[in-house]
């Protein structure tokens, strides 16, 4: 961006008033030096002390100071040309044409509430109201008190206050479990931290009995974890910590994280995703993904063949591994993506490839000889597996 | 390749505009000022030669120079008022606007990465600036307002340009032209490429507008080739034609087309894509996500996009993304599995990932369960899987 910065920068110079840096005086200066002129012959025409050249002269004086006026213009016109050529060199590819999108009703709605649900669970409540009022939609009263719970326990998380998330986690212990989840585990660590290092001199005696209370019920799935927040009381205060084997201990990702985990768990016991949805896809649409596509187009266009849209893109858009959501086998032999009818086979040395491949691989015998290594194996003892 | 770069030329596809429309606003402010200059400073530049030639003709009374002088002052000090109130009033405002988003862009340069917090909070904001502009293209000016006003992003969003094309809009929607033929006046040079090839095109040179059109209204021509002819009919009467033959011009059905045709100029003036932005953001993203599993509710993923039933019915406009390699992913802890976290067969083959089945044996003294089957076994009696 430094090119249409710098020219945006001579741009500003020109326009201000104060500076008259451009080879002509700005124009507040040459508009005032005309009213000086013009004031002086009018004077003199009242005094009557002015001459036949005074008028030719006042018209010389006009003419020079409109020169001048234009002159500035032109610099203030010629950057701006500049301004605007860099910027067409830095936005070189125009964005794409597309017909209408999400035009049928069916997608105008989704989209509504797509975008409903992103307001709600970003905790934009006020805005979330007016849209909701403003396209007509129903959002019911439990959805929008579920994100207002979500959003005042995580408000309360920044500020290190606990209490409201660890009511949900006692409410929500099996679903927890289940997830093996040490969501509870954490804030307790955190509370314990931070009544360890919140005074000065550390108040040891009330962490201890905070420890007592809260850690007994983990002392058997984290049992490690609460010997080391017991000893750790041997390093304080905080400098020392921080110098200490139990330096992790000191970190603030301990509280910053429980923010992103309690979004998580509490997401995900409502069958919602872990990261923002509407996020997501913007991100990888507006990170690569259309420019990619778009080439593929171009591409496909030049080479004069037909490219259905709604059918497959023609060529692959790389995800980082965070947005990998499904498995996909593509078959080392045949190159084709399994299908439940043709689905990834398992041979007996443990490599996987497509039932197709593993019938041609097999010639109408009973035995296969593994394409990757030396195993040959029973037809049969190949196992249907499922990723 | 590493796919937490950012990709800078992916991310600039969709910041022309943002750029462009203010740089569009100063160039109107520097026109209003020219004409400015030209009438007044034109009209003192004669009446001062008118002076200097009847005084040296000796017909003039010096009551009359006073007066000829005194009016040449009056202008002038107009000219310097109205210079001063359109700089102050829309030129700095324009200026400012322009640096802070060319600054905003800026910034997403020197972002190393995707995983940086910075880019995560100029994402939000980008998410924030594309909701704007497709509440404003969907006439939801409240929510648009709303936001911009919440997230402080009044110079990052363009309210004023889509609520001038509504003015216009519902002008044209009460078929009066009014203020779309004071717009098009406002814009003419600007809108003289339109006017040139619409001009090739009624003259019948129709091989000369073809290659006009294809040199200057490329990327527009196949999908809205109609409309860019019906915008530049408009133009081609001129501003004074009152309304009266624009009625009989255009039946009630032509109107509706017109008020399209009205949008794309302005939305082709601004580089402004015919689509939202979002709308683009999103169909790219999906397409990019979008599989036959996201609609299979065996194989249904509560975090990914495309299995979320919004965004779901969105994504059945979309391609199905391509793949050539393949991906497994954990169902337990949603990881990838590769030789550093090999993915392990149930006996029944079902697959995940070493890392859980070992975090799951350690909890049940070496037991593991298969989550969607129920299937118990030992660890050991497990079979490694091998992807090539
Ligand atoms: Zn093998
Ligand atoms: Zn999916």
């Amino acid at each position: 961006m430094d090119g249409p910065l710098k020219e945006l920068a001579k741009l500003e110079k020109l326009a201000s008033n104060a500076s008259a840096k451009g080879k002509a005086p700005n124009i507040n200066d040459s508009l005032d030096a005309l009213l000086h002129s013009l004031r002086e012959v009018k004077d003199r025409l009242q005094v009557g002390s002015a001459t036949e050249d005074t008028l030719s002269i006042l018209a010389r004086t006009v003419e020079g100071k409109k020169k001048e006026v234009d002159e500035r213009q032109k610099e203030v016109y010629n950057t701006l040309n500049r301004l605007g050529k860099t910027l067409d060199k830095k936005f070189s590819s125009p964005l794409p044409s597309y017909p209408p999108l999400f035009a049928s009703p069916e997608a105008v709605s989704a989209l509504e509430r797509t975008v409903a649900l992103h307001f709600l669970r970003t905790g934009q409540f006020n805005t979330a109201e007016a849209f909701i009022e403003e396209v007509g939609m129903d959002v019911d009263a439990e959805t929008r008190g579920r994100f207002v719970d979500l959003h005042h326990t995580l408000t309360a998380l920044r500020q290190r206050d606990i209490r409201a998330a660890l009511v949900w986690t006692e409410q929500n212990r099996d679903f927890l479990r289940a997830r093996s989840s040490s969501l509870e585990f954490f804030l307790h660590r955190s509370q314990y931290i931070n009544l360890l290092l919140a005074t000065h001199p550390p108040d040891v005696a009330s962490a201890l009995s905070y420890a007592k209370a809260a850690f007994p019920p983990f002392s058997s799935t984290h049992e490690q974890e609460i010997r080391r927040l017991m000893t750790c009381v041997l390093y304080l205060p905080l400098a020392r910590l921080q110098a200490s084997p139990y330096a992790d201990l000191a970190s603030p990702s301990l509280h910053l994280d429980l923010e992103p985990m309690f979004a998580k768990e509490y997401c995900a016991s409502l069958g919602m995703s872990r990261q923002v949805p509407l996020r997501v896809v913007g991100d990888i649409g507006g990170g690569g993904a259309l420019a990619r596509i778009e080439k593929g187009r171009r591409v496909m266009r030049e080479r004069k063949s037909e490219w259905s849209r709604t059918d497959e893109l023609p060529i692959e858009i790389p995800l980082p591994p965070q947005n990998r959501y499904h498995s996909i086998f593509a078959c080392p032999v045949s190159k084709e993506q399994s299908t439940d009818q043709n689905p990834p086979m398992m041979m007996t040395c443990g490599h996987v490839i497509t039932k197709d491949s593993l019938h041609k691989l097999s010639k109408n015998s009973q035995r296969v000889k593994c394409p990757y290594c030396p195993v040959e194996s029973q037809l049969a003892a190949a196992l249907r597996v499922y990723f | 390749m590493s796919t937490s770069k950012l990709n800078i030329e992916g991310v600039m596809l969709f910041e022309q505009p943002f750029a462009r429309v203010p740089y569009e606003n100063y160039r109107k402010v520097f026109r209003a000022s020219q004409r400015n200059v030209e009438k007044e400073l034109g009209a003192v530049q004669s009446a001062a030669n008118d002076l200097a030639k009847r005084s040296k003709a000796r017909n003039n009374s010096t009551e009359d120079s006073i007066k000829a002088v005194d009016s040449m002052i009056t202008r002038v000090e107009n000219l310097k008022r109205k210079l001063s109130e359109l700089q102050s009033s829309a030129g700095t405002p324009t200026l400012g606007v322009m640096r802070e988003r060319l600054q905003h862009l800026a910034a997403v340069e020197d972002i190393p990465s995707v995983n940086e917090p910075e880019f995560t909070r100029w994402a939000d904001t980008r998410l924030d600036r594309w909701l704007v502009d497709w509440a404003l293209r969907t006439g939801k000016e409240k929510t648009a307002r709303m936001i911009a006003e919440d997230r402080g992003i009044e110079r990052l969003v363009d309210i004023d340009l889509f609520s001038d094309v509504c003015r216009i809009e519902e002008g044209l929607k009460r078929q009066s032209c009014s203020e779309a033929l004071a717009w098009c006046s406002e814009n003419k040079s600007s809108l003289r490429k339109l006017k040139e090839y619409i001009e090739l095109a009624r003259a019948r040179k129709n091989e000369d507008a073809i290659a006009y059109s294809k040199k200057h209204l490329l990327p527009w021509q196949e999908t809205h080739l109609a409309q860019i002819r019906q915008a530049a009919a408009l133009l081609c009467f001129p501003p004074t034609t009152t309304c009266g033959p624009y009625k009989r011009l255009y039946d009630p059905a032509r109107w509706t087309t017109l008020v399209q045709s009205f949008r794309l100029a302005v939305y082709n003036l601004s580089t402004l894509p015919t689509e939202p932005l979002l709308h683009l953001a999103v169909y790219a993203g999906l397409a990019s996500l979008k599989l036959p599993a996201c609609y299979d509710r065996h194989t249904k993923n509560t975090n990914c996009p495309v299995c979320d039933p919004n965004l779901g019915e969105l994504a059945k406009e979309v391609p199905y993304s391509h793949h050539v390699n393949s991906t497994i992913v954990c169902r337990l802890s949603g990881k990838i599995m590769d030789a550093d976290n090999m993915p392990m067969a149930f006996p029944n083959g079902y697959v995940y990932s070493k890392e859980a089945l070992e975090e799951m044996a350690l909890r049940d003294d070496g037991y593991v369960t298969c989550p969607r089957t129920g299937d118990r076994c030992l660890f050991s009696e497990l079979r490694k899987v091998f992807i090539s």
